[in-house]
């Protein structure tokens, strides 16, 4: 149960810290350090238990089918990883109280940094391994917040992107590989993978599985090739990297590492791929640490170096190996910190961190520069430190190893020499900067930093000189804890002793010490000179430009593919639309020919075929003048519907045919209205430039129009030559008129059978309208539009006869034909209502009364002119499609009240005079709905667009008039 | 009759791809008109043909599809007629919004620049 | 049939209509009218969604509606003859989320856009309408119908607000849709003339005693059929006109569109596994290979186009291609495992695109540039008299950690969208990838096959992608050193967007339900004979008027 508390801790914390005030400094970093304290404390009481071998665990219920618990886990090594994040996390709170300026928001830094200490405590203690992943994303996040934390910069912002990226990246590979991992262990238990060790490394996916979690260990642990994160990352303020740099971030690699090595390791591809990341990142990092010029980039090499280390040691396959990794994390974590620190003090009291500027500190500040020397003698290996003891397990480590000829000799030879580099960027790190002449040109007067600000570097150099002095007495146990929990019960027994007698791995050490030192004597004038910019040698080959070059590169690559595989141009999209329908339409017929029915067929009659040439004609016709002659294209579209209309005749579907032929009108009306806003026709040249790109694109689209009216054919002849199959139209047949009460069985099926379709339809009607009017509010004609059409121009002069429609009565333009009409509207008006009542029984119905009802009225429009209409007849259509929409979903329900479901119809039959009996069925006030919506949207599109007419010659009047309807 | 029909619909559909194709607004209108009659035609087809038997019961017509022409797919017809009639206004004023705006009548509001 | 319960299933149609009406009869004004009248009944429509969930929930336990399966007879004629509205699990979820989203668009839209052009309000209304209908019916031509009212009402929520790149990108997202509709009627036909019914639960019983010379017509007619469909779900290379159109659509109407692709993705997860699921004989799969490699390549170029966009709109929509992409590739798998995993990212994924398009806007009000530009539009509107009745709501009060408010939302909305921990994003890929890795959830299956390495790659790269670009923008709009103004946020701004991410966090939190909810629907789509015949013997009221006879 401490487990959770442990966990939760810190994230409540967060939470709290960020709600403090910006200048809160004190309360913040008193509140930080409470929680950590308290979380220490915590972990040191799980100690009794741990200590005897047991494991705490705490399980929640999460997503069981997913096999994924809340789960958290507290073995030895997890305990001792809690305690270095707890504990280095206090430390690292202190300091930051001192070293953060008071101007800056800290709440916000704390609340981040706890935060950051909640999502390592989480990845340590996870006893799950989808949770491990949850919390390892969450470190790289909250890192990325750390370190981006003074964002002002652009360093900050780079560095902490890179480390988003690299981190972020691997984490992903991570989450790969765990999936395969707990798919080959059959769990994601964390408890159950350690146990199968065997059969997974038996499992044909070990490589690839390995692979990916290495990914991600490495990426975190800043291992070779993805080691060049880390150096930007020292762009955070220096207690982030005290703590993301030596405990916790780039550790949570090698934690990952150590706790899978029970499972993945002891193959030839662990040995070789861990062993030779570590190794070659031990050496670079060590290397390039000497030529830093910035002293936190000098700790961010060697950080590096060490983790290399750490790396190699795993991939030795030993448990003593393992052994001795496990030491040299708390170690390093603990010197490291206090090396960070003092840089951090040195920055802050000097305002630089350039070694060249540096020297001669020892005077001013004589106290840190103590401290700074023991801890990085303790990095140097300097025995009577902890760094030394870490340093000669592996030394004797790598003389133990077995192998071929040049593991057994190189890597000695490898480690004495790193360990030398290490050597000479320890001296670097400490001449350079307390020794030498009195620097003068510093931005501040350099003096001690306030007490308490050195006393967590004095805590930690302590724990250094206790462990390198008296290992056997302080650390020894809860090492033995942590690494039997590792490697298990078959541990070797091995001593900490400072003294081992005379050995290789001493004489190894004593070489390394020497050589350092002469390598950093021959080395210093050189590095003194400040000529020097980069790194000797491998400066070539560097990870950060490497890294941007790519992300840049992906960015345009993106760009370009992009570009290539898709389109803005609407036609190309139209084309391949078409034509994947076409091929997934053709494709169910490869291999099955598609064969014809033996359905009957009925006998030619010449006339239909005579019909179809003239349809098939007006619609070529069509296709061929649409671009230059708008009027004529319009009219042979309008005769090829009318060719549906007789076939729907011919075929026994007079209702179709009626309604088909009243769209056809509205429709022609309507385009009629428009075309007059349509630009002028320009013939652009045919032949040009372009000319062949154009035919080709034309034959290319003639082809797929063929294909796809040649495929719609034969579907179509196909089905019209089969019998029926067990439709469910029979039932309609049967039951319209005993319960639909009407013996119009299409009529019957539209408004009740599937009323809720015609109810659907009538919406969308309305929307329309809705949105064309929505949008020709805004109409905004294009200028030479504007003018009155040549049709109402005088031809001698070209002045307008008709200024406006409104004097277009008075001035008798089209005076006859618009008294016809007006008459014409009521006798129109009949023939709808008419239409409408016998709907139900003989074609009709209020769709098509309706449309009726609307031509006649725009009939008036187009002959007496909108003005007119608009003056005489006060149409609201809004209203009317209001109502119509109302009733018919009245209708819907007030099926209700009877207890019926939605829509159901009911039927009375009164007699009433001259009209005889009518049918009121429910659905006949549905039918009413249909009318007034018909009417009220047509009207209202029609209108819509004939009143722009008026509005243009207002605009052309008054150019100054914004022109809403 | 079966066989001219079919091909009527294919011609129209044809007609209406290729005006779909076209780069003028103006083409696309008529070219989703023509090409929903053929749909509509199409949807009709479904239901076979056959001539004078207008599904309207009359007494002593015995109510199989032998006896009647198909009556839903007349129906769904009916539907699809007011819906492509509505989109084919709704695209018309969308059309004149475009040319309107953009001062061409190009699908892309632009004129090609080849 | 009689109890009032089960009108509860129609109430998703019917309400939105009525109150689309109203608002009709109300004409041009009346604006504070309209919004309350909007708002209620989207929060009414949230509610019945909810109770909806829930009774169906219950299923046999006590609820109203055993096997977990709520039929409605419109019109009371039984099925296949009538048309009929379902209600399962999946159909109850996709409520939810269509309303859930819905209320938080509309309401972010009160604060301004929905001033700037007319009619916002009812066409607002008649979108839920098409929605909710498209998720309810039983009937493919009445599928048909409610895909036309959903893209009617988007053709006007699209262009809403005019002006020259929203037209333009308007009438490409027309056109295309237009197409779409011919399509959809041919399939639909086809369908119908070879298997004699309109009924999809008719149809899943019907497909497989269809006779071998007229099946392949049938699979013809399904084919073209999900042409239309994948259009619709921004399937690749169906779905350019996407981000031109939801980028320059706005903010809110983007929000709500994020449902409208997973309208189609729905069409396809319902019809496809009922007519070719296991049962459908020798056309079982069929077309599974296609929505495989097609969802995958649409995950694949959206993440491309992840990577190569720059403005926060356009990287909201190809996270919705993205989404798209990996949903139907998931489908394609016709794993009850997979698929319930997929539904976990669906909602996950579309509640917080909805909330990227939102926060969008208010991060581009805090970059000066962006202000402007949203300044111009508004004075746009005013000089268009677009704002009818002008109150004095303009003066948004500053809420202090604005900008931390908008930094939080939008790592969030880039936690949930990049698929990374801790927040349901990662749940749901996580979910899906294991089971399409393990489909049995026992350990050592058979070793997958090449798709689903491809799949796994390809979701964790896109995860990559996504990173990559979001981080890139994040670190543009917030830490770039540039002048910022102020953002002047307003409650109902952000409360939206609140609640969007809120949600996504309950998911992460509460997956244990969650995952039970999805899985028994998951299990249900797989097994559709109890779907056929739970609607097929659904008894209709006594007839009206049967006694006159």
């Amino acid at each position: 149960m401490t487990l959770i508390f442990i966990v939760l801790l810190p994230f409540i914390g967060s939470l709290v810290a960020g709600l403090f005030p910006a200048k809160a400094q004190n309360r913040a970093a008193g509140f930080a350090g409470l929680v950590a304290l308290v979380g220490f404390a915590l972990v040191v009481s799980c100690y009794p238990t741990i200590s005897t071998g047991s494991v705490i665990g705490f399980e929640l219920p999460w997503a069981p089918r997913l096999g994924l618990n809340f789960s958290l886990r507290m073995d030895g090594f997890a305990w001792l990883f809690a305690m270095l994040v707890l504990g280095v996390g206090l430390m690292v709170v202190l300091y930051a109280r001192y070293y953060m300026s008071p101007d800056d928001p800290v709440p916000r830094f704390f609340s981040f940094f706890l935060a950051f200490m909640g999502a390592m405590l989480g990845l340590v203690l996870s006893g799950n391994l989808i949770q491990m992943v949850l919390f390892w994303e969450m470190t790289s996040l909250v890192s990325f917040m750390l370190i981006g934390y003074w964002h002002h910069n652009a360093e900050a912002r780079r560095g902490a992107r890179m480390a988003l990226i690299v981190t972020g990246s691997g984490g992903l590979a991570l989450l790969a590989g765990m999936l395969l991992l707990g798919h080959m262990a059959g769990s994601y238990e964390l408890e159950i993978v350690l146990e199968s060790g065997n059969q997974i490394r038996a499992h044909p996916w070990y490589v690839p599985t390995l692979i990916l979690i290495l990914l991600g260990a490495f990426t975190k642990s800043a291992q070779f090739p993805f080691h060049f994160w880390l150096p930007r990352a020292m762009a955070a303020p220096t207690p982030v990297s005290a703590y993301l740099h030596s405990a916790t971030m780039v550790k949570a690699g090698v934690f990952l590492l150590t706790r899978f090595w029970p499972v993945l390791s002891g193959t030839d591809e662990w040995f070789w791929i861990v062993g030779t990341a570590g190794l070659v990142t031990l050496l670079l990092g060590a290397y390039t640490a000497i030529f830093q010029q910035d002293l936190k980039g000098l700790l961010a090499y060697s950080t590096i170096s060490h983790l290399g280390l750490i790396t190699l040691l795993l991939g030795m396959n030993t448990p003593l190996a393992a052994g001795a990794a496990i030491f040299h994390i708390m170690n390093h974590a603990i010197f490291k910190a206090s090396l960070f620190m003092a840089a951090g003090v040195i920055d802050h009291e000097t305002g630089t961190r350039d070694i060249r500027k540096l020297s001669g500190l020892y005077r001013a500040m004589p106290h840190t520069a103590r401290l700074a020397m023991v801890a990085s003698a303790a990095m140097a290996g300097v025995p009577l430190l902890n760094g030394f003891l870490s340093k000669e397990m592996f030394f004797a480590e790598t003389v133990l190893v077995s192998g071929n000829a040049l593991v057994r000799i190189g890597l000695p030879l490898a480690a004495t020499v790193a360990s030398m580099f290490a050597v000479a960027y320890s001296l670097r790190f400490i001449f350079d900067v307390f020794f030498g002449p009195r620097a003068t040109d510093l931005p501040h007067e350099p003096h001690e930093p306030p007490r308490w600000m050195r006393v967590p570097i004095e805590m930690l150099v302590l724990i250094c000189l206790i462990v390198g002095v008296v290992p056997g007495l302080t650390v020894e146990h809860f090492l033995e804890v942590a690494t039997r929990s590792v490697v298990g019960a078959h541990m070797p027994a091995y001593n900490l002793a400072v003294w081992h007698g005379f050995n290789l791995p001493l004489l190894m050490s004593f070489l390394a010490m020497a050589g350092g030192i002469l390598l950093y004597f021959a080395l210093h004038r050189y590095l003194r000179l400040g000529t020097l910019d980069k790194v000797p040698l491998i400066s070539r080959w560097d990870g950060r430009s490497t890294f941007e070059a790519m992300l840049n590169g992906l960015g345009a690559l993106a760009d370009r593919v992009e570009r290539l595989v898709t389109t803005r141009r609407l036609q190309p999209q139209l084309f391949l639309m078409v034509a994947l329908t076409v091929i997934v339409g053709f494709a169910p017929f490869y291999g099955s020919p598609i064969e014809w029915g033996f359905k009957p067929l009925t006998p030619v009659d010449p006339a239909f075929a005579v019909l179809w040439a003239v349809g098939v004609a007006c619609a070529i016709g069509a296709a061929w003048q649409a671009k230059y002659h708008r009027l004529a294209a319009l009219m042979l579209m309008g005769g090829s519907g009318f060719v549906a209309c007789i076939t729907f005749v011919w075929f026994s579907a007079p209702d179709l045919a009626l309604t088909q032929l009243m769209v056809e009108v509205v429709t022609m009306v309507l385009i009629l209205l428009g075309l007059r806003w349509l630009p002028a026709l320009r013939r652009d040249s045919e032949i040009g430039p372009g000319m062949v790109r154009r035919t080709s694109r034309r034959l290319r689209d003639l082809l797929l129009a063929i294909l796809a009216g040649g495929g719609m054919a034969t579907i179509t002849y196909a089905m019209l030559t089969r019998d029926f199959p067990q439709s469910i139209s029979p039932y309609f047949l049967e039951r319209a008129q005993p319960e639909g009460g009407g013996t119009n069985v299409v009529n019957v099926i539209l408004v009740d059978f599937r009323g809720f379709d015609t109810m659907g339809e009538l919406t969308v009607l309305g929307i329309v309208a809705l949105t064309v009017y929505a949008l020709l509010r805004r109409f905004r004609p294009a200028p030479e539009s504007l003018q009155v059409p040549n049709q109402q121009r005088d031809a001698v002069g070209g002045e307008p006869i008709v200024h406006s429609a409104a004097d277009a009565a008075s001035r008798g333009y089209l005076r006859v034909p618009g008294v016809l009409v007006r008459i014409l509207l009521p006798i129109l008006g009949m023939v709808s209502i008419y239409l409408l009542l016998r709907g139900h029984n003989l074609p009709g119905g209020g769709f098509v009364a309706g449309l009726i009802t609307a031509v006649a009225i725009i009939l008036q429009y187009m002959v007496g002119g909108t003005l007119w209409v608009e003056k005489n007849i006060r149409m609201r259509p809004q209203k009317w499609m209001g109502v119509g929409l109302l009733l018919a979903v009245g209708t819907g329900l007030g099926a209700w009240v009877f207890g019926y479901p939605f829509l159901t119809s009911h039927t009375a039959h009164p007699v009433l005079p001259w009209l005889g009996e009518i049918p009121l069925a429910s659905a006949l006030f549905f039918d009413l709905g249909v009318f007034a919506l018909v009417v009220g949207s047509t009207v209202l599109i029609l209108t819509a667009l004939a009143h722009q007419s008026v509005r243009s010659h207002r605009a052309a009047a008054a150019p100054s008039d914004s022109g809403v309807a | 009759m079966e066989l001219i029909l079919a091909l009527g619909i294919g011609a129209l559909t044809s007609c209406g791809v290729w005006l779909l194709l076209r780069p003028r607004t103006y083409q696309v209108v008529l070219g989703l008109s023509i090409l929903s009659y053929g749909v509509n035609l199409f949807i009709f087809a479904m239901g076979r043909i056959s001539i004078d038997q207008a599904p309207i019961k009359e007494a002593g017509r015995f109510a199989s599809l032998l006896q009647y022409d198909d009556p839903l797919p007349q129906a769904l017809v009916l539907t699809a007629i007011v819906i492509s009639f509505a989109m084919t206004a709704l695209f018309l004023v969308v059309l004149l919004a475009s040319r309107g705006l953009s001062g061409t009548d190009h699908v892309d509001g632009k004129e090609p620049d080849a | 049939m009689n109890s009032w319960i089960d009108h509860l299933i129609v109430v998703p149609i019917a309400l939105p209509m009525v109150v689309g009406g109203l608002m009709l009869l109300l004409g041009d004004r009346r604006r504070t009218l309209k919004v309350s009248l909007n708002i209620l009944s989207t929060l009414c429509l949230l509610g019945v969604a909810i109770a909806i969930l829930l009774m169906v929930d219950a299923g046999d336990s006590g609820g109203p509606w055993p096997g977990s399966l709520a039929v409605y007879l419109v019109s009371n004629w039984s099925a296949p003859y009538g048309i009929s509205l379902v209600a399962d699990r999946l159909t109850a979820l996709m409520l939810v989320l269509a309303s859930l989203l819905g209320l938080c668009s509309l309401i972010y839209a009160t604060a301004r856009w929905d001033k700037a052009g007319v009619h916002f309000h009812p066409l607002f209304q008649f979108l839920l309408m098409g929605v909710n209908g498209a998720f309810l019916t039983g009937d493919v031509f009445n599928l048909f119908v409610f895909f036309e009212i959903l893209l009617a009402a988007s053709y006007g929520l699209v262009m809403h607000g005019s002006g020259w790149p929203r037209v333009k990108a308007g009438m490409h997202y027309i056109v295309i849709n237009l197409l779409a509709s011919s399509m959809f009627l041919i399939g639909v036909a086809l369908i119908y003339g070879v298997t004699g019914t309109l009924n999809m639960a008719d149809l899943a019983r019907k497909v497989p005693l269809v006779a071998g010379e007229d099946r392949a017509l049938l699979e013809a007619g399904a084919a073209i059929l999900a042409v239309a469909f994948l259009a619709k779900s921004a399937m690749w290379p169906l779905n350019f006109w996407l981000p031109p159109a939801y980028s320059s659509a706005s903010p809110p109407v983007a929000a709500i569109f994020a449902i409208l692709s997973k309208v189609g993705v729905y069409a396809v997860l319902r019809i496809w596994l009922l007519l070719f699921g296991e049962a459908a004989a020798s056309s079982a799969g069929f077309g599974s290979q296609w929505l495989l490699y097609g969802g995958l390549i649409t995950l694949g170029i959206g993440s491309v186009g992840l990577l190569a966009s720059q403005e926060l709109p356009r990287l909201a929509s190809f996270s919705l291609i993205v989404s798209s992409g990996t949903l139907l590739a998931a489908i394609s798998f016709g794993q009850p495992s997979v698929t319930s995993g997929a539904l976990l990212y669906m909602v996950s994924s579309t509640l917080a695109v909805g909330a990227f398009f939102l926060l969008a806007e208010l991060i581009d009000r805090t970059q000066v540039f962006g202000a402007n530009v949203l300044a111009l539009t508004m004075e746009a509107f005013q000089a268009e008299g677009a704002i009818e009745d002008t109150e004095s709501d303009e003066v948004g009060v500053i809420i202090p950690m604005a900008m931390a408010f908008l930094g939080l939302a939008f790592i969030t909305c880039a936690l949930v969208i990049a698929g990374l921990p801790p927040l349901s994003g990662f749940f749901g890929k996580f979910a899906l990838l294991s089971a399409a890795i393990n489909p049995e959830g026992t350990p050592g299956g058979e070793p997958p096959g090449p798709h689903v390495w491809a799949l796994v790659t390809l979701v964790i790269l896109s995860g990559l992608a996504a990173l990559i670009a979001l981080s890139r923008v994040g670190i543009r709009v917030f830490w770039a050193p540039a002048e910022r103004a102020a953002p002047r946020l307003r409650l109902i701004e952000v409360g939206p967007i609140a609640v969007m991410l809120g949600v996504c966090v309950l998911l992460a939190i509460g997956m244990g339900p969650a995952m039970q909810y999805l899985d028994k629907t998951a299990a249900a789509l797989h097994a559709p004979q109890g779907y056929s015949h739970g609607v097929l013997t659904q008894p209709r009221v006594p007839s009206p008027t049967a006694g006159e006879q």
